[in-house]
């Protein structure tokens, strides 16, 4: 029996599907076809068949580099992975993305609730506990650069900075906050703007501060950080 | 097995942002579980890496997933299992109702389980196979000083196990940085052979490296995050180190096995935990 994730997926496939800056095909029979969407058709691609390959593809860039944030925008171009059931389908995008889909499951169904930044930093214990000390205008920077979608990550934005509503970084575009936008054809240098293809889009929707947020938080309270800000 | 069909499994795990092999024993006893169909859904959340474990209260919908047992990978009870889960979690206890009715039981960490001895036996022989352990010391290495963790506590716990069980000739906690150190083997030991098992959850630095470097079976070196030599490159793995046994050390065979928490058998003791949670 298809869970509630499974059936979410089910209703926004159409083909094709964007799911950050993966291709999501459904065959003539059913399957599904997988591949980066700076790919193209006549492009060699390495073919894979199992859901667990993708959480290899996942691990490195291009370059061979660790990627601790898998919604940054830097998936390696160059695979093609074979899927034969929904299941199968939801399981790669949880290895490609994790916990994005389930996310955007309970966003559609109106079950998710955002955590505004302040909360997240007061939260914190041990040595990430001095990253609450960050100030506004430094947030305000460091979001801006760190979460950006050119370069830096692919959510979208649902949280604040704190209870007053205040927008997280008012140095991001409004697109970076709207779920309807489709983060990795915005972010990408060859298109601008918000995408304008057909293609049916989850979103990666960010519903609170991440822990690499979080440790940049701290590194800019102790003046570690590289960003000039 | 008894199936919970209306239940679903979260592991959680510390995860790490520079090594990509910290989640990998993780996700794959999380594969395995989810291979045996015992639970109606299984995820994993990390503390570093993705999911978090902020994310994992979206993971599981009330309307089919009643209960939720989390079990955490880890190999001791410390800092991670009594305030960073509970808290990134909002657990208030042993069991936690959410407002939708949905009843999460937090279980007690792989470590804590009696199965860990078996599963460190079976652990030395795979790497030593021919050897006697009569004639053989094992040696189970331990972080030591670890701020809040209690790793080196289990460690020693497991140790005295085995200890009593009179296969080895000698069984020793050993830790890498507080005495006994690992890098005073020799003077340790006194059999021609010697079993050597990291109580770690995952291979990374420690094992791939600071261990074999006290050891003296390998030269230090920076070990790269960067993905592993493709076949027929020069370049070595990181896990290539636990394929030369054994070592010859002077007159001394020494054998060097991959972190415990690589072990299959992990599976079981995670799927175990969570059929043990209280209710």
């Amino acid at each position: 029996m298809a869970n509630s994730i499974e059936r979410c997926l089910e209703s926004v496939l159409t083909a094709p599907l964007h799911c950050g800056q993966i291709l999501v095909q459904e065959t003539t029979t059913g399957h599904f076809v997988l591949s980066h969407r700076d790919d193209k058709p006549v492009d060699q691609l390495k073919v894979f068949r199992r859901a667990e390959d993708a959480s290899n593809i996942a691990k490195y860039d291009d370059a061979g580099n660790y990627r601790p944030l898998k919604t940054a925008p830097n998936l390696r171009p160059g695979w093609r992975l074979e899927l034969d059931t929904l299941e199968d389908l939801r399981r790669a995008l949880d290895y490609f993305y994790p916990g994005r889909l389930a996310i955007f499951a309970a966003w559609k169904s109106g079950r998710l609730q955002t955590t505004v930044l302040r909360e997240t930093l007061d939260r914190q214990s041990g040595m990430y506990r001095v990253a609450a000390k960050i100030s506004d205008s430094q947030i305000d920077d460091l979001v801006a650069d760190f979460c950006r979608s050119n370069g830096g990550c692919l959510r979208t934005i649902l949280w604040k900075r704190d209870a007053r509503a205040t927008l997280t970084s008012t140095k991001l575009p409004d697109e970076k906050f709207d779920p309807n936008v489709d983060q990795a054809a915005s972010g990408s240098p060859s298109a601008p703007t918000a995408s304008t293809t057909s293609a049916a889009t989850i979103p990666l929707l960010c519903q609170e501060a991440c822990n690499l947020l979080i440790a940049e938080c701290r590194k800019v309270v102790k003046g570690e950080s590289a960003l000039d800000l | 097995m008894e199936g919970k069909p209306d239940g679903a499994l979260l592991i959680v795990a510390h995860g790490s942002t520079v090594n990509p092999d910290s989640s990998a024993p993780t996700l794959a006893h999380a594969a395995e579980i989810r291979r045996r169909k015992i639970f109606a859904d299984v995820g994993c959340a990390f503390w570093k890496e993705e999911p978090s474990l902020r994310d994992a209260l979206f993971l599981f919908d009330a309307e089919s997933i009643r209960e939720v047992y989390v079990v955490p990978n880890f190999i001791s009870e410390g800092y991670f299992t009594q305030t960073v889960v509970p808290r990134e979690l909002e657990l208030n206890g042993r069991i936690t109702e959410r407002s939708t009715g949905q009843i999460w039981k937090y279980c007690e960490p792989v470590g804590n389980h009696p199965m860990m001895t078996e599963l460190l036996l079976k652990r030395a022989r795979d790497v030593a196979s021919d050897i006697d352990p009569a004639e053989a010391t094992l040696l189970i290495v331990a972080h030591g000083t670890d701020l809040n963790e209690n790793s080196a506590v289990a460690a020693k716990r497991e140790a005295e196990k085995i200890r009593a069980l009179r296969k080895y000739a000698t069984v020793l906690n050993v830790y890498m940085e507080e005495p006994p150190l690992v890098s005073d083997w020799r003077k340790l030991t006194k059999t021609r052979n010697i079993i050597v098992v990291p109580f770690f959850i995952s291979d990374g630095l420690h094992s791939y490296e600071d261990i074999p470097v006290m050891l003296g079976i390998a030269e230090e070196r920076r070990l790269s995050s960067r993905r592993p030599a493709e076949d027929g490159r020069l370049e070595s793995r990181p896990s290539d180190v636990f394929r030369s046994n054994p070592y010859k050390l002077d007159d001394r065979s020494l054998f060097y096995a991959p972190s415990i928490g690589t072990d299959p058998g992990f599976a079981d003791i995670i799927i175990e935990q969570a059929l043990n949670a209280k209710s």
